[in-house]
């Protein structure tokens, strides 16, 4: 039980991330479920049917959804805003769908015997992705994302090219999504097609908005917060999600931008001048 | 004369049935500074736009520096060394005005993903544009957020950010607009001294004795066309400027 908490924790923080990651470059995605589908489902196929093992599995699916996410993040990142919102959700729907009707991973019934993936290993790979974004936040790159993020025309006046910025970083934050669900099939057993519903989606990206979108750290604070708030709150019974939902309210009105603020100005000063 | 940096030749552009640019043909040549006049929806913003790449020209030929780049998108315009700043100014707020310069750095513009592989030269780039925001008299303001600026000071950023990235011509879009007479005076001198630094400015603007003083010669438009080029004497002394202005030929 309390490695469920663990491990589920951890997997959340990756998905966070993997929300994060994209809207460092000024896209929200509502897709990231079907991302962590295509992951799951990826590496399970490899791990069940080809024997790969667990670390050759995930890391494959990674690339392989990397890709599937560049190829659709092409035409999809041409929209903004609220289209943008539409059409990844459309992209989560398609997955889910498109999964349920293959036979050879299971269909509705979903796909078994997945093992292999402790709650440490999720958390070993959590650190690595948070050190390295962290690395990524004192590189000129981060100024890119930002200026890419803040005033699109300008970025490309200045001669960024932020259809590619844009690309990459969807791309990125789908096989970080993939490999949270490569990680997350390989504890559960058993995978289907509803573990990875458009809920999914829609609850990550509010892990990242509750967390603070414009700090690396409030990303997976939201994630942890928001995955054992529920279980904090467990005695409450019948009333949970009601609870759940008015604290998530109450929490977007008090701290519009997230449990962790913006980066401060004199952070962001000290952060510019060091060569 | 002087060679030809950015010509423009036929261009036409179209927004559904109007024509905010028709057949625009004129030349910006080497070491001036050019002004564009033309009242309210003459087609300069329009032009501008079509010279950086944001709207794509529907007939004609944009060449610089012997470069056809009519079919370039914008940001390989900013790269092929088309720099601009904007109406309204667009600063990115949320960084502070050293990050705004940084930015521009070509190291970076054209290899986004580079920096992820290589440490170095990073206090150059930080010197040099230290170096940038002191030509514009913005040194002590650096670490400020850019959202904090005064308009002169917001406008002078837009200006050392278009400059950071080194490149060859430079649009100003109303740079004067909103600024008071001293504001005017220092922003002139400012732009004289960065002449140096660029094959040509082109300076957008309908204050006319602005572009008097400032340019070289003046290129004037209305309805999406060239009414005139030439001296700013000439130009302005034109019948059809004249009365583009007035509204009327015996005025």
């Amino acid at each position: 039980m309390i490695a469920d908490h663990i491990m589920f924790t951890g997997v959340n923080v990756l998905l966070a991330w993997s929300v994060y990651v994209i809207l460092l470059s000024g896209s929200v995605s509502f897709a990231n479920g079907a991302f962590m589908a295509i992951g799951g489902y990826g590496a399970g196929v490899l791990t069940t049917k080809f024997g790969l093992p667990l670390v050759a599995g995930i890391p494959i699916a990674a690339l392989g959804t990397a890709a599937f996410g560049m190829i659709i993040g092409l035409p999809a990142l041409r929209t903004r805003g609220i289209y943008l919102i539409l059409v990844t959700t459309g992209i989560a729907f398609c997955v889910k769908n498109a999964i349920e009707a293959i036979p050879y991973v299971g269909g509705v019934r979903g796909m078994r015997g997945l093992v292999g993936a402790e709650p440490w290993h999720v958390w070993v790979v959590a650190g690595v992705v948070g050190l390295l974004l962290w690395l990524l936040s004192r590189t000129p790159l981060q100024r890119i994302l930002d200026a890419v993020r803040e005033d699109e025309l300008v970025a490309r006046s200045l001669g960024i090219n932020t259809v590619y910025v844009k690309v990459i970083a969807f791309g990125t934050g789908a096989a970080l999504a993939a490999v949270a669900g490569g990680l997350y099939a390989h504890y559960m057993y058993v995978i289907n097609p509803e573990h990875f519903g458009i809920l999914v989606s829609v609850y990550v990206v509010l892990y990242v908005i509750l967390g603070g979108v414009n700090n690396l750290w409030g990303p997976p604070l939201g994630a942890a917060v928001m995955t054992l708030l529920p279980e904090l709150i467990r005695g409450l019974q019948a009333w949970r999600p009601i609870v759940f939902g008015v604290v998530i309210v109450i929490l977007l009105l008090v701290r519009p931008e997230g449990l962790l603020p913006f980066r401060s100005p004199t952070a962001r000063a000290k952060e510019a001048r060091r060569g | 004369m002087a060679e030809t940096v950015l010509g423009f030749d036929g261009v036409s552009k179209r927004f559904g049935g109007i024509h905010a640019l028709s057949a625009l043909s004129f030349e910006v040549r080497a070491g001036e500074i050019l002004g564009v006049i033309g009242p309210n929806g003459a087609g300069k913003s329009v032009m501008i736009n079509v010279a950086s790449g944001v709207y794509a020209a529907d007939e004609g030929r944009i060449v610089h520096r012997g470069r056809d780049i009519t079919r370039l998108n914008a940001h390989q315009r900013g790269r092929a060394g088309i720099a601009r700043t904007f109406q309204n100014i667009r600063l990115f707020k949320r960084m502070t005005v050293l990050e705004n310069v940084l930015v521009a750095d070509k190291t970076h513009t054209v290899r986004p993903f580079g920096s992820l592989l290589s440490f170095g030269r990073r206090r150059e780039e930080i010197a040099a544009a230290l170096a940038e925001l002191d030509r514009m008299r913005l040194a002590d303001k650096a670490d400020q957020l850019a959202g904090t600026l005064a308009y002169g000071d917001a406008r002078r950023l837009e200006i050392a950010r278009a400059l950071a990235g080194k490149p060859s011509v430079l649009f100003l879009d109303e740079p004067a607009a909103g600024m008071n007479e001293r504001e005017t005076e220092e922003l002139l001198a400012d732009i004289r001294a960065c002449r140096s630094r660029l094959d040509a400015i082109v300076v957008v603007e309908h204050d006319m004795a602005l572009l008097r003083v400032l340019s070289d010669r003046l290129v004037a438009m209305n309805y999406g066309q060239l009414l005139a080029e030439g001296t700013p004497d000439i130009v302005l002394a034109h019948p059809e400027v004249v009365s583009a202005y007035l509204g009327t030929q015996d005025g």
